[in-house]
């Protein structure tokens, strides 16, 4: 990840700085066992539908949980929707408090700053594999899903939100979209981690904070006397995939979230950079 | 340090440019529409003249009734700002929540997906939280489906019905011109109602004329109704209503897209999947109280007065005991001088002791009035 040649103004070395943060990254065993932890979720609640009993009542639970024993493809739509509040911003306040910080506590923060242009390159790089791990840990949730809930339970056509039926590779294709979907949704989340990991060479405090954001947002997204901020709030459309999972396909929730997060990336984005180019790296 | 302060630069211009962008772009939408004037008849004509009929879009209601507060509670369960999940815990279905269901539309905002193809065919797709309400009509059939009970009520509508009522749209739009029928609604309402055309404007991206409507009694809760037609096909795209002393509408349903492309004809056709309960309802019958309720005794209501503050009462019947002997009631209604009100921004409601029920647009003490 020390790499001489950020020195040079040549893309290439962009690429192949991030090349090497994604290799140190994905080859982090603290990643490995976030992402079993994330497929963990789907396999656990259908194995435990599948050892108990009792039927599951319409709306009952989690949203789609009565549709888990008819048809193995909800698993991953269910294990999404249990997913979303807590555990996945947790797994992005982990990577995104930590890519900053984490070089900072270990020393070799000034390593990878040796050129004059490299800080804005290494924030790029630093977010570019932070929002990697944002897309891969919501596909291992909804492949996981798939395939655990294809092992358990029959499988056939997916009956839709709004009635209509679709097939099965349309439903896989749905799926992928949701996935992209909340994945597009914690990109807002990584730039604010981002930022707060610019603040301090703590790691554990970055992510913490992050994680606490993340949590006050969607305290904040409940309070009906705070309507007027709902819409600000970058936690706001989280769970407002409905659309993506219903006949025809509306993409409005999916355009405005994209907008939303695009704002805040922007300018925790302009925070970090603000923070990063002007502080004296000294470890 | 100036070279240093000069690196948060982008943090102070980017939320700047965002700033600006958020005001500016709904003040460029809403930038001032000059339409050729037109009187209140000439929209009328336009209304009565519109032939679109196929045609798919995004409605918004928004509902600012002033409920009383322990009906905003029963009622914010209901609304899906609440996590799923933590439903559960309100407990299992009771009448009261049969009631809450009911009342749901009259308060908060929703959103719904609106396809129209033609006089039969409409399917609408309101949307919640995860969840989706359908109703689909194509004139043979009519589906209702809740995805969250995964529960779907068919309806066959039988073909005589069809005829009669298609025959009955023929009968009223080729009898009338579209100036005929904009002298009758002037006609009918005039007595009661001022027409005018307010200020051009823009709903859903296309330029309206604002045709308001207010009552010329005095004292009704009702400030004026707004509809907002299209001034290139005629087709009313929003109607608010406005309450006295409120600044808000109290009512305002409308478009916010709409698209007059001929919606897929599969959209009006619907096939329960595997697994959804598929419940059949006979065609209401056209007095389904009668039919159903024999003996619920509640006598014709008598309209006093004529117009928007006209009153309406309801003479005292058993049935009513039931609905005040339910939790609800008590919650929603105060206690008042001689009986028990509801009242929201358009509405009052006033139950006197004596069983008699009165309600209209209208302040109470005139209800109370109405009464002695």
């Amino acid at each position: 990840m020390s790499s001489a040649e950020t020195a040079t103004r040549r893309p290439s070395a962009g690429l192949a700085l991030l090349g090497s943060e994604l290799s140190v990254l994905f080859r982090r065993r603290r990643t490995w066992a976030m992402l079993a932890a994330v497929a963990l979720i789907p396999i656990l609640l259908a194995v435990a539908l599948r050892l108990s009993s009792g039927t599951v009542e319409p709306g009952e639970g989690p949203p789609f949980l009565d549709r888990v024993t008819q048809n193995g493809l909800f698993v991953g739509f269910t294990a999404m929707v249990v997913a979303i509040p807590l555990f996945l911003p947790l797994t992005i306040g982990v990577v995104a408090g930590d890519t900053i910080a984490g070089e900072a506590s270990l020393g070799t923060l000034r390593y990878l700053l040796v050129s004059p242009a490299g800080r804005i390159r290494l924030l790029l790089v630093k977010y570019a594999g932070a929002a990697a791990f944002c897309f891969v840990a919501t596909l291992t949730l909804i492949v996981a899903g798939a395939v655990i809930g294809a092992s358990l339970f029959p499988i056939g056509p997916v009956t839709l939100l709004s009635g209509d039926v679709i097939s099965v590779p349309e439903s896989a294709g749905r799926s992928v979209l949701v996935a992209c979907y909340v994945s597009v949704s914690l990109l807002g989340l990584c730039a604010i981690g981002l930022f707060i990991s610019t603040l301090t060479s703590v790691p554990v405090g970055a992510m913490a904070a992050t994680v606490v954001v993340s949590v006050i947002s969607q305290i904040l997204g409940v309070l009906p006397q705070l309507s007027w901020l709902h819409p600000w709030l970058f936690t706001h459309y989280w769970l407002g995939f409905a659309g993506l999972l219903s006949q025809p396909l509306d993409a409005s929730t999916f355009a405005d979230n994209a907008l939303l997060q695009g704002g805040y990336i922007l300018v925790f984005g302009a925070l970090a950079y603000g923070r990063f180019a002007s502080k004296d790296i000294l470890s | 340090m100036s070279r240093k302060s000069l690196k948060w630069l982008p943090a102070l211009v980017v939320p700047a440019v965002i700033a600006v962008g958020v005001v500016s772009v709904p003040l460029q939408a809403g930038a001032a529409v000059d339409l050729p004037d037109k009187s209140a008849n000439e929209v009328l004509q336009l209304v009565a003249n519109s032939t679109e009929d196929s045609f798919s879009g995004t409605v918004s209601k928004t509902a600012n009734l002033g409920l009383p507060a322990g009906l905003s509670t029963a009622l914010s369960g209901t609304s899906g700002s609440v996590p799923r999940g933590t439903e559960s815990m309100k407990g299992g279905a009771t009448a009261g929540d049969a009631l809450a269901s009911g009342l749901e539309f009259l308060s908060g905002t929703h959103e719904a997906r609106v396809f129209v193809s033609g006089p039969r065919n409409l399917r609408v797709q309101v949307k919640d939280q995860l969840a989706e309400r359908k109703a689909v009509s194509n004139g043979t059939d009519a589906w209702f489906y809740d995805s969250e009970t995964n529960v779907a009520t068919h309806v066959a509508i039988p073909a005589e019905a069809t005829s009669e009522v298609s025959e009955e749209l023929q009968d009223a739009t080729e009898l009338a011109t579209p100036a005929q029928v904009a002298d009758r609604i002037l006609d009918k309402l005039g007595d009661s109602t001022d027409f005018a055309v307010g200020t051009d404007a823009r709903v859903a991206g296309r330029t309206v004329y604002e045709l308001v409507l207010t009552p010329k009694a005095t004292g009704t809760l009702a400030e004026s109704v707004s509809i907002a037609v299209d001034s290139e096909t005629g087709l009313p795209l929003q109607v608010s209503v406005a309450a006295a002393g409120q600044a808000d509408p109290a009512i305002e349903v409308g478009f916010t897209s709409i698209d007059f492309s001929e919606p897929a004809a599969d959209l009006f056709t619907f096939t329960p999947g595997d697994g959804v309960t598929v419940e059949e309802l006979p065609l209401p019958t056209e007095r389904p109280l009668d039919a159903a309720h024999p003996d619920l005794g509640i006598g014709e209501p008598v309209v006093t007065g004529a117009g928007w503050d006209a009153i309406v009462e309801v003479p005292a019947a058993s049935a009513l005991g039931e609905l005040s002997a339910n939790p609800l009631f008590e919650q929603v209604t105060t206690d008042v001088d001689g009986g028990r009100a509801f009242s929201t921004a358009l509405v009052t409601v006033y139950f006197a002791d004596d069983g008699r029920v009165l309600a209209g647009s209208v302040p109470l003490d005139r209800l109370q009035a109405a009464a002695n």
